[in-house]
């Protein structure tokens, strides 16, 4: 039984996008993953509103000092199990913003994170490959 | 009667499992269907069923400080009155000789349940976003239950004043379905009208709208919880059309009726995909002065004979 | 419109300003440099009496002092027209354009928090982007804070 169910988790990732500080060029890119040209809803992905609902979080930039909590706080209201999928150079190793004044280091300081997508910003191509790649590891 | 048939009937034939697969798979119809319209592939057929045993394996999450029964009632309230539903719906139309007085407005109790099971949930959940989804929610449940009485008269009218299930049966294998007649059509429109409201699927998806409210009363729901809600209106979606289909179009006791639920479920998703969403005042007048005249001048027809 | 500076406009504030230096840069651009009691007068000239609307207001930090621009732009025939001055920094202090001009109002609480200039008559002088745990007296976009917090800067990951 509990191999049907982590089949059922391979199959339909609903994700839910969480943007903390980007200049927004991910999250465009993002926004074209799922427009009917890539057809992400044959692997199962959904765009869903609330963080409860999800499976996978998609969070793009750099963390801020001020949404450090708030990250944070949204992470813990995701039901457990979730993947966390940083999306951008930016959650890598903050890009061209490292040792500024506001900014606080990746994103693997404070919460587990599964896959990076390097790119400024990656293709949706890059970003249908790391999701997939982030589900086998499931 | 039997109990240990009862229950069979209850849970697994026509009752909840039966019904639960049946709608899980009309909901594979209708996301394959909004896929080629919009040129795409779309899902595979076991998509419904993977998205269920996925919700079944995540956490639930109570708010601290909402009430636990409350919150846990909310979802159990759709799923157990629409298994009662299926039972008397198959039943009825098997043999219209079980019938008892009143049961049409059995019917309608139990259909007015799932909104109630939603506001109750989304009011417990200790969320501003829910609550307003809980509001929207109810004063849509007023708007459109107004014109779906007035369409129930109709056809209570044009069965010569019955009002149970099995003598509108009978009476329209007597003389002809009742969607053929003027009034008919109109008590017909109505009803998938309402029904598109009460399932929530745009133009009338307002207590769930995505870009306003996040997701509307299920904002705090996770897990078995969200994925009972899900499996309610999965059954509404299969029940919905029977019903039309039993007081207007001649019952389903025969091989034609599968054609007739996929025309009247094909017709549920074209209106889905070409209509924006409307405001709730617009939803309110579009129900009571739209709908309710119409139905009303089909209420006068019918009285006439039409 | 043609797409120029107007010539009517620079020559009232030079009867109405005396003290004005007007450099035009660009056949749609012009600074307006005015000792720093004198920009509200200016701003409300520009916004009331021309129909100017407030663009954007920068600030960066020189050798002189603290430089204040604030960019007005005449949509009409798309040029715009620049009010610079120069603050000292020992004495930062510059009467606000808030109370005649609300959509000043949050960059002068952006420009207060990150270089410490004080705005006086400022209706909400709070900071508007950085974090609430911040401290008070530090003001990151200034050149002295590279300088004192140089050996808390990482080093770049290549």
């Amino acid at each position: 039984m509990a191999s049907a169910k982590l089949w059922g988790l391979k199959k339909s990732p609903w994700v839910f996008h969480l943007a903390a500080a980007s200049c927004n060029n991910c999250d465009i890119e993002i926004l074209d993953v799922l427009t009917p040209r890539w057809d992400v809803e044959r692997f199962g992905i959904v765009l869903v509103g609330s963080p409860r609902h999800a499976d996978a979080l998609l969070v793009t930039g750099v963390i801020n000092r001020k949404s450090l909590p708030r990250v944070i706080e949204v992470y813990k209201q995701t039901p457990k199990p979730c993947l966390v999928i940083g999306v951008g150079t930016c959650t890598c190793d903050n890009h061209m913003f490292d040792g500024s004044y506001n900014v606080v280091g990746p994103y693997d300081k404070y919460i587990p994170v599964d896959v990076y997508i390097p790119g400024c910003p990656p293709k949706p191509e890059a970003i249908i490959m790391g999701v997939v790649k982030a589900l086998q590891r499931l | 009667m039997n109990i240990v048939v009862l229950l069979f009937n209850l849970i697994v034939f026509p009752g909840f499992l039966f019904t639960a697969v049946v709608g899980l798979f009309i909901t594979w119809v209708d996301r394959k269907v909004t896929a080629r319209i919009h040129w795409r592939v779309g899902p595979p057929w076991f998509q419904p069923y993977a998205d269920f045993l996925k919700l079944l394996i995540k956490e639930t999450m109570i708010p601290e400080g909402s009430s636990r029964i409350l919150y846990l009632a909310g979802p159990l309230i759709g799923i157990v009155s629409m298994s009662i539903l299926a039972v008397m719906l198959f039943r009825m139309n098997f043999n219209p000789g079980m019938t008892f007085v009143g049961d049409l407005i059995v019917i309608i109790y139990l259909l007015a349940m799932p909104p109630l099971g939603i506001i109750l949930g989304g009011s417990a959940s200790k969320n501003p976003l829910a609550g307003v989804g809980a509001s929207r929610e109810m004063t849509q449940y007023f708007a459109y239950e107004l014109p779906f009485l007035i369409a129930i008269a109709i056809v209570i009218i044009k069965a010569n004043g019955s009002i149970r299930l099995g003598e509108i049966i009978m009476a329209q294998q007597g003389q002809g379905p009742f969607l053929y007649s003027i009034s008919g059509v109109i008590a017909g429109i109505v009803i998938l009208l309402a029904t598109q409201a009460k399932l929530s699927f745009v133009p009338f998806d307002i207590p769930e709208a995505e870009q306003e409210i996040m997701a509307g009363p299920y904002v705090e729901y996770s897990g078995v919880a969200l994925a009972m809600f899900k499996v309610t209106r999965a059954m509404m979606y299969l029940l919905m059309p029977l019903f039309l289909i039993t007081v207007l179009w001649g019952g389903f006791a025969n091989w034609w009726a599968i054609l007739k639920a996929l025309l009247i479920i094909v017709l549920i998703v074209l209106i889905k995909n070409t209509n924006p969403r409307i405001r709730i005042d617009q939803a309110l007048k579009f129900f009571w002065i739209g709908l309710g005249v119409l139905s009303i001048i089909g209420l006068v027809l019918a009285f006439n004979g039409l | 419109m043609k797409k120029e500076y107007s010539k009517d406009i620079l020559e009232e504030i030079g009867k109405k300003f005396p003290d004005a230096v007007v450099k035009i840069h660009a056949p749609r651009r012009t600074y307006i440099r005015i000792p720093r009691d004198k920009v509200p007068a200016l701003a409300e000239f520009l916004f009331k009496d021309k129909g100017c609307r407030l663009s954007i207001a920068t600030g960066i930090d020189t050798r002189d002092g603290i430089e204040i621009l604030y960019h007005f732009s005449l949509d009409e025939s798309g040029t715009y027209y620049n009010i610079k001055t120069i603050i000292p920094k020992d004495d930062p202090q510059i009467k606000s354009i808030a109370p005649f001009l609300p959509a000043a109002e949050w960059i002068e609480r952006e420009i207060h928090e990150l270089f410490g200039v004080d705005f006086i008559g400022h209706p909400n002088l709070i900071p508007l982007l950085t974090a609430e745990t911040w401290p008070e007296n530090l003001y990151p976009l200034r050149r002295d804070y590279a300088n004192e917090h140089k050996d808390l800067k990482l080093k770049k990951k290549m």
